[in-house]
Parts: structure tokens; C-alpha cells; sequence
């Protein structure tokens, strides 16, 4: 296996053994020194990041995991409290209510109409 | 959360499930009464349960990914796996359409001139407004991946800029073929021509719709800080997604909008 300093991602790449040993792109007085090897990025969260993490609102995801991983019981879909419960209870009035009007709604079709 | 000795998600009970066969139920319901009483009831009735059902679930899945932890290697795996099938389904959907059109096109019938495009159909010029709308979706391919690699090193004004990029290519693409649609001189009624033309490239512009809403999720969970340099598997599928909705647009292109022109 051959390797090659990849400009775009900045890690070492496979490569065929020509381009290896006659690298492209190598500009003339620098010294032919081979970057340090970095074979795999560490896990770089956005916080991490610096002053780029503010961009646009700041990080909120630790605190989210914090309240959705505290263990009360209660299941995923109404875990944020009110708003959830709220969503959750519109979404099954209609699945109810929806259901018995679709059950009498296909009753009254299914009966013969008088002309 | 209870520790648990294996890497696999174990999900909990879902209303979701039940709600979206409800949904369904209502829709098909709704079709048949809004065709035969006129009523549309039953329809918005089921329409609204189903968008509250998507939003609830998907909600759900990002709850249980991003903030709970449980798309460990092993489960975004499967989620790989799950999407590729997925993907695979939808080209089967889109060859039955090609199917179509060459079946009609490459030995046509006597009632259609015996040529193609048949007697009397005036096409659109692929060179016009079909040939920018090749190169908005090309484009979009190329800011797609400028976006994949932004968010692999970490640089999340880049990644943000160049998805927000992506997005209005999609909207652009979709306002053309709108433009295309209102120009057109042929209908969805002119005959075979018109029915492989709109039912094919109208169910691609539909893809092309949910890819962009797909990748507009992206976009909102990219600027609340869900996706790490290693961790952002959402944003994969919607990349695959929109390089397929690009690859069956190449091929609508050369197929009908140009060989078929």
C-alpha cells in the first residue's frame, strides 16, 4: 500500500505507487518533508469549535440530552412536558374522532341513495 | 437511563404507528367520499393527522438519536441498510415509468403517426429551460457535497452556507420546472406523450420537493448544533437521497426531454 498527503483533507490517502513517489503539486525550496500523520480526526463537536459555534445560536444539545436522558419513566413522545402533551393529545382526539367519522361517513355511503 | 449490556436500541411503545394507520384509513376514505359526495371532509381530516403523525415521529427519532444516544454504530448500520433498500424501491418506482415510455416510444403505434414524439405533440426544446434545470441539479450535487465535507471537519459556518446553497438549488429547480409546466404546449391529456411526460417528470418533481424538505430539516438541525464531524447520519440519507432525485433527472433528461424530442 502507497501512501499520499491529500491537500483537500489534509490526512494521508491510498495511492497509486507513481503518484507516491512523484508527488504533484510539490512547489520548488520547500523541503520535501512529509506532514505529520494524522490517520484518523478525533470527534470534533461544534462546540468545540470556537468562536464558529455561535454562529447562528449557541449549542443547546448538552442540555437537551440532559433532560431527555434523566430516567422518570416517562416515554420519549411526551418527555418534553406540556407542548408534547398538548401534540400528543390533538393528534389522538382526531385519530379517535377521525375514526368514528370515517366508520359513518362509509355507513351512509354504503346505503343505497333514493333519486 | 438504565445501563444496558449491549449496543442495539430497544425502543419505547409508540403511538405513531397507530396514528399514521389512521391517517391512511382517513385518506383512502377521504378519496372515495370526496369523489362521490363531494365532501373533503374526511380528506383534510386525514391529510392533518398524517402531517401530525410525521412531525411527532420524526421528532421522536431525533430525540432518541441526538439526545439520548441510542444510534450507536450497530443501529445507524441498520439505518444505512434501511435507507439503501429504500432508495432501491424508489428507482424500481421510477423504471416502471421509463418502462412506460419506452414502451410507447420506441415501436409506436398507428393511432400515434407510427412516429415519436406522436402527430401533432409539439415538445419542449431541451436545450432551453431542460438543459439549466440539468445544470441547477448538477450544481446541487457539487454544494451537497460541499456541505458533507464542511460538516466533516467541523466548519459549521461553512456547512450552514453551503446547505442553505443546496436548498435554494432545489427551490430554483422546482420554480423552472413550475414555469416549464404553465408553458407547456401539450397536457397530461394529449395522449400517451403527455401522460408518460407528466407522470414521470411530475413524480420526480416530487422527490425533488421532499428531497429539499429533507434537506431543509438538515439545515435546521445543522444550525441547532445535532451534527458532529463523525455523527450525521441524517444528513447522509439526504444526500443519497438527492443524488438519486439528480441521476433520475439525467435520465428523464437524455430519455425523454431529449431522445424523446
Amino acid at each position: 500500500m502507497y501512501y499520499k498527503f491529500s491537500g483537500f483533507t489534509q490526512k494521508l490517502t491510498g495511492s497509486a505507487p507513481t503518484a507516491a513517489y512523484s508527488p504533484q503539486g510539490l512547489r520548488p525550496g520547500v523541503p520535501a518533508e512529509a506532514p505529520a500523520m494524522i490517520f484518523a480526526s478525533p470527534t470534533k463537536l461544534v462546540s468545540e469549535a470556537g468562536t464558529m459555534a455561535e454562529y447562528i445560536g449557541p449549542n443547546r444539545v448538552p442540555d437537551l440530552q440532559r433532560l431527555f436522558q434523566t430516567s422518570d419513566g416517562v416515554p420519549i413522545h411526551l418527555k418534553r412536558g406540556v407542548p408534547d402533551r398538548l401534540l400528543y393529545r390533538t393528534t389522538m382526539a382526531l385519530t379517535i374522532g377521525g375514526t368514528l367519522y370515517c366508520l359513518v361517513a362509509l355507513y351512509f355511503a354504503a346505503q343505497p341513495q333514493n333519486k | 437511563m438504565a445501563h444496558q449490556a449491549h449496543a442495539y436500541h430497544m425502543v419505547d411503545p409508540s403511538p405513531w404507528p397507530l396514528t399514521g394507520a389512521v391517517a391512511a384509513l382517513l385518506m383512502t376514505s377521504g378519496l372515495a367520499t370526496w369523489f362521490h359526495q363531494h365532501s373533503t371532509t374526511l380528506m383534510t381530516l386525514g391529510t392533518i393527522l398524517l402531517l401530525l403523525t410525521m412531525y411527532q415521529w420524526w421528532r421522536d427519532i431525533v430525540r432518541e438519536g441526538t439526545f439520548q444516544g441510542h444510534h450507536t454504530p450497530p443501529v445507524q448500520k441498520g439505518l444505512r441498510y434501511g435507507m439503501i433498500l429504500f432508495i432501491t424501491s424508489e428507482v424500481f418506482f421510477f423504471l416502471g415509468f421509463f418502462w412506460a415510455f419506452y414502451h410507447a416510444s420506441l415501436a409506436p403505434t398507428p393511432e400515434l403517426g407510427g412516429c415519436w414524439p406522436p402527430t401533432g405533440i409539439t415538445t419542449l426544446d431541451p436545450f432551453e429551460v431542460p438543459l439549466l434545470n440539468t445544470a441547477v441539479l448538477l450544481a446541487s450535487g457539487v454544494t451537497v457535497t460541499w456541505a458533507h465535507h464542511s460538516i466533516m471537519e467541523g466548519q459549521r459556518k461553512e456547512a450552514i452556507q453551503s446547505l442553505t446553497l443546496t436548498i435554494l438549488l432545489g427551490f430554483y429547480f422546482t420554480f423552472l420546472q413550475g414555469m416549464e409546466y404553465y408553458e407547456a404546449p401539450f397536457t397530461i391529456a394529449d395522449g400517451v406523450y403527455g401522460a408518460t411526460f407528466f407522470v414521470a417528470t411530475g413524480f420526480h418533481g416530487l422527490h425533488v420537493i421532499i428531497g429539499s424538505s429533507f434537506l431543509a430539516v438538515c439545515l435546521l438541525r445543522q444550525i441547532n448544533h445535532h451534527f458532529t464531524s463523525q455523527h450525521h447520519f441524517g444528513f447522509e440519507a439526504a444526500a443519497w437521497y438527492w443524488h438519486f432525485v439528480d441521476v433520475v433527472w439525467l435520465f428523464l433528461y437524455v430519455s425523454i426531454y431529449w431522445w424523446g424530442s
